[in-house]
């Protein structure tokens, strides 16, 4: 079964993520911020990461970077409130950009067609 | 929209981290961005000088190995610009912003620095080498990139056939639209009708900076790239349509003009030696395209009588080159670069080489066809370039035969 990570901030939010990804057959494993999401990409070496942007302490624009840094294969999806950072450059090596909603249907099949792409790559 | 819009919208950055291995052992302590050239000049000056007489003034340099003599150069230098005005050149050493590795190609390089890109947003970003010698207008490849469609343009040499494959080898269509691309290939394409020469990439790229962003993203998340512009992002651009050649050219007569990537000790020899030729291929001394350099504060050079217990003999000075603060006493100097503070003492001779900032050479010597890199002291009577066998088993030695001695090297009286 495939992982997933989910990095955000907001408690009630990652509980969706959770509950929804679950149902579409996916394993998944949560952060509260950054820092800890750094850490599980290096322990837990899940398939693809779900990150939210602004987060207290380190931001998702950084952790973008930095995940990529260890493993440039792994698939990021940047999963935020705000639809600007879209034009930031610095967002533009994840695999997928997406602005929150309480509907996970666009998020859930972003998650199924990055990995099935993976997988048939891989 | 003002005329100069497009030039203050267009972010520059020079590539001048390379180790320049090829080059050892000039680039002993330096990048292959500083090393000495022309008597006055860094290989870099002649890219700067191009940026400012284009009138591009918002640069950032790459730099990456032994980048200390490459600062000092661009902060003595090169530190003409107006930041009030929004000009700036800074220097940008990995800052390890996305991660701990250093640059792993050019194109990761830039990845690096997405960062700078989004700061400036311009709207074009033109990539340079710092290790070309050439003069070019860049105005006229930013009005050609602007007046087409694809969001890349780079700049084509054209090149005999026999050396074109140490380059990327282009074809292009009849709206110069590069429709295939060869990185280094053995047996290099000829241009349709002139079975001697070869269109080729000379690592000069105008990108529009959202497609530049796309594809070095796109590239960074790749396996099997080695993150290079030549090797890597060019090639997957031109099967998609998105590349277009500016031949780089004389504006009047479309003659190819003149460009020397300096790869190998033989071809910086040869391109310093094309200097003191009577009509050189590139000229330091056009005023409309100044070549800027820094100058050591020094007194003027000059050539006098040399006197000794022998007699004396006058300073000779013959098709050569020779930096403020040099004394030829008593030498005969030939077709000879000399930098700066350079001295050259009675009875000796000095053909067809080049003699860097510093160097001293004693009397009764003699060099021939020998590159002397900075502060190296010639002891009286020593004879190189003379004696092959005797040269190799002392010094380098190219595949052309030039003797190369390095920076403060000590030689035996």
């Amino acid at each position: 079964m495939k992982k997933v990570l989910i990095v955000d901030d907001e408690p009630h939010l990652r509980l969706l993520y959770e509950t929804d990804l679950r149902r579409a057959g996916f394993e998944t494993m949560t952060a509260a911020n950054a820092e800890q999401g750094l850490e599980f990409v290096e322990t837990m070496h899940p398939d693809l990461v779900i990150l939210d942007i602004r987060m207290a302490g380190m931001d998702g624009v950084e952790a973008l970077q930095r995940i990529l840094d260890r493993d440039n294969t792994i698939p990021v999806v940047l999963n935020t409130a705000y639809s600007s950072y879209r034009e930031n450059f610095l967002t533009w090596a994840a695999d997928a950009y997406i602005t929150k909603s309480s509907d996970t249907t666009e998020l859930v099949n972003t998650v199924k067609e990055l990995l099935a792409e993976n997988t048939v790559q891989s | 929209m003002s005329s100069l819009q497009p030039f203050r919208k267009t972010l520059t950055i020079i590539l001048a981290g390379g180790q320049g291995e090829r080059l050892y052992p000039l680039t002993k302590d330096r990048s292959k961005p500083a090393v000495p050239f022309g008597g006055v000049y860094r290989i870099i000056d002649f890219t700067l000088s191009n940026c400012i007489n284009s009138g591009l003034k918002r640069i950032y340099v790459f730099t990456q190995y032994k980048s200390y003599s490459l600062d000092k150069h661009l902060q003595r230098g090169w530190n003409i610009f107006s930041y009030e005005a929004g000009e700036f050149l800074y220097r940008i050493p990995p800052q390890h912003r996305v991660g701990m590795k250093w640059y792993e190609g050019t194109a990761d390089a830039v990845y690096h620095n997405i960062y700078l890109l989004e700061r400036n947003k311009p709207d074009q970003v033109l990539i340079l080498s710092g290790d070309h010698i050439y003069k070019m207008d860049y105005g006229a490849m930013l009005a050609f990139h602007l007046a087409g469609q694809a969001p890349l343009t780079l700049a084509a040499a054209v090149v005999p056939r026999e050396g074109a494959h140490h380059f990327g080898i282009l074809e292009v269509d009849e709206n110069w639209q590069v429709v295939g691309f060869a990185e280094k290939p053995a047996e290099p394409r000829t241009l349709p009708g002139n079975p001697d020469h070869c269109l080729v990439n000379m690592g000069v790229y105008l990108f529009d900076t959202e497609s530049l962003v796309r594809e070095v993203c796109h590239d960074a998340r790749s396996m099997d790239s080695s993150h290079d512009f030549g090797r890597d992002i060019i090639p997957t651009m031109v099967p998609r349509g998105l590349v277009r050649a500016y031949t780089f050219s004389e504006a009047e007569s479309r003659r190819p003009s003149y460009w020397r990537d300096i790869g190998t000790l033989d071809s910086y020899y040869a391109a310093s030696m094309d200097l003191v030729s009577r009509h050189p291929s590139i000229d330091l001394y056009d005023r409309d395209w100044p070549i800027r350099a820094w100058r050591v504060p020094a007194p003027p050079a000059k050539s006098v009588q040399g006197v000794t217990e022998d007699g004396s003999m006058p300073g000779e000075i013959h098709d050569s080159i020779v930096g403020g603060g040099t004394v030829v006493s008593g030498a005969r100097v030939e077709r000879s670069i000399l930098g700066s503070f350079v001295r050259v003492n009675s009875y000796s001779r000095v053909t067809e080489s080049i003699l860097m900032d510093g160097v001293q050479v004693g009397r009764r010597a003699v060099l021939h066809r020998v590159i002397v890199d900075k502060n190296v002291i010639i002891p009286p009577g020593t004879s190189i370039g003379r004696d092959p066998v005797r040269d190799r088993s002392l010094f380098k030695v190219t595949g052309g035969g030039i003797v190369v001695i390095p920076k403060e090297m000590t030689l035996q009286e």
